[in-house]
């Protein structure tokens, strides 16, 4: 019966078992694998030239809008909106003078027909 | 698969062209690197299912970084070796220390060695294998690269980022480390205690 080698000093043993595992035959690459590494690279490889450079978020709201053009568009049709909406203000019975301008505002009251000039004036 | 076409061609370069679009680099990478960190995997861990999916996920990093390479800052190996074996520590770690590998690659030198010596090498290489996942990363890098890859103090020392005298007190450390952890399964290990 054989007995079991003595266990040697800490270092040479450490040395030993490390030199084992290093000493492992190891086996060929699957070629499924190189594949599949392969298949992951070519999906994930950047197109021709590089990654492009990251476009800024107002850039990408203006083209999914539809470029410039679309948001100039967007722009009238928003003032216009926001004009008849005003006027819909006065079928409300609500004044918008801050809207129609001082000027026409005071003209309106009739009390003074050219404001400033009637109070010199007396 | 054919063999590396372009075998004068740096690693950082053929990234490079890659992270340019260039397939061509792909196919070079691929056929240079899979098999090193499969290998390297297949070491670590002794199951080539577990190391087909580390080596898998490390180059999925690399094809991912690739963009963000910095040229010069690291080998493109060194970086690998890291990520793979931190893959594998975390693996070896998750199956904990009672549990062996069931596909042990570690096939006997011997053409026909006892059953007995067999279980005892397997159980000799789960244990270090075991132990060398409970170091700190650069203890385990160190005395991996070192016994495993035949790497010198110098080159150890650049893929650290430590100074090379640094390289031996860690080396040392970590192979105390080692000693320490499998103290007391010498028997288990095929060592006569004492």
């Amino acid at each position: 019966m054989t007995q079991p080698p003595k266990q040697p000093d800490e270092a040479e043993w450490i040395d030993g078992l490390l030199d084992e595992l290093a000493g492992t035959p190891l086996p060929d690459t699957p070629d499924d694998l190189m594949a599949r590494v392969l298949g992951d690279g070519q999906a994930l490889m950047p197109p021709p030239g590089g990654p492009r450079a990251p476009v800024p978020w107002w850039r990408q709201v203006v083209e999914g809008i539809g470029g410039w053009t679309a948001v100039g568009g967007l722009v009238a049709a928003a003032a216009t909106g926001f004009v008849v909406g005003l006027g819909g203000l006065d079928d409300m019975g609500l004044s918008t003078p801050w809207v129609l301008g001082e000027e026409a505002y005071y003209d309106s009251l009739g009390t003074l027909d050219a404001f400033g000039w009637d109070m010199e004036e007396g | 698969m054919p063999l590396d076409t372009d075998p004068h061609t740096d690693d950082a370069d053929l990234l490079a062209r890659y992270a340019k679009g260039d397939g061509g680099a792909a196919r070079v990478l691929t056929v240079r690197l899979t098999p090193y960190a499969y290998g390297q995997a297949v070491r670590l861990l002794g199951d080539r299912a577990e190391a087909e999916d580390v080596a898998q996920e490390a180059m999925l990093r690399l094809w991912r970084i690739a963009p963000d390479w910095r040229a010069g800052e690291a080998r493109v190996t060194t970086w690998l070796y890291r990520v793979v074996a931190n893959l594998c520590t975390d693996r070896l770690r998750k199956r904990g220390r009672a549990s062996l590998p069931l596909d042990e690659v570690t096939e006997p030198q011997d053409p026909a060695p006892s059953a007995e010596a067999r279980l005892q090498g397997q159980a000799r290489m789960a244990a270090l294998r075991a132990a060398l996942a409970d170091l700190p990363e650069r203890q385990r890098i160190a005395v991996m690269m070192r016994h495993f890859e035949g790497a010198s103090n110098p080159e150890i020392a650049t893929a650290l980022g430590i100074s090379t005298e640094a390289v031996e007190s860690l080396t040392a450390r970590g192979k105390r480390a080692l000693a320490a952890a499998l103290k007391g399964q010498a028997s288990a290990l095929g060592y006569e205690e004492g």
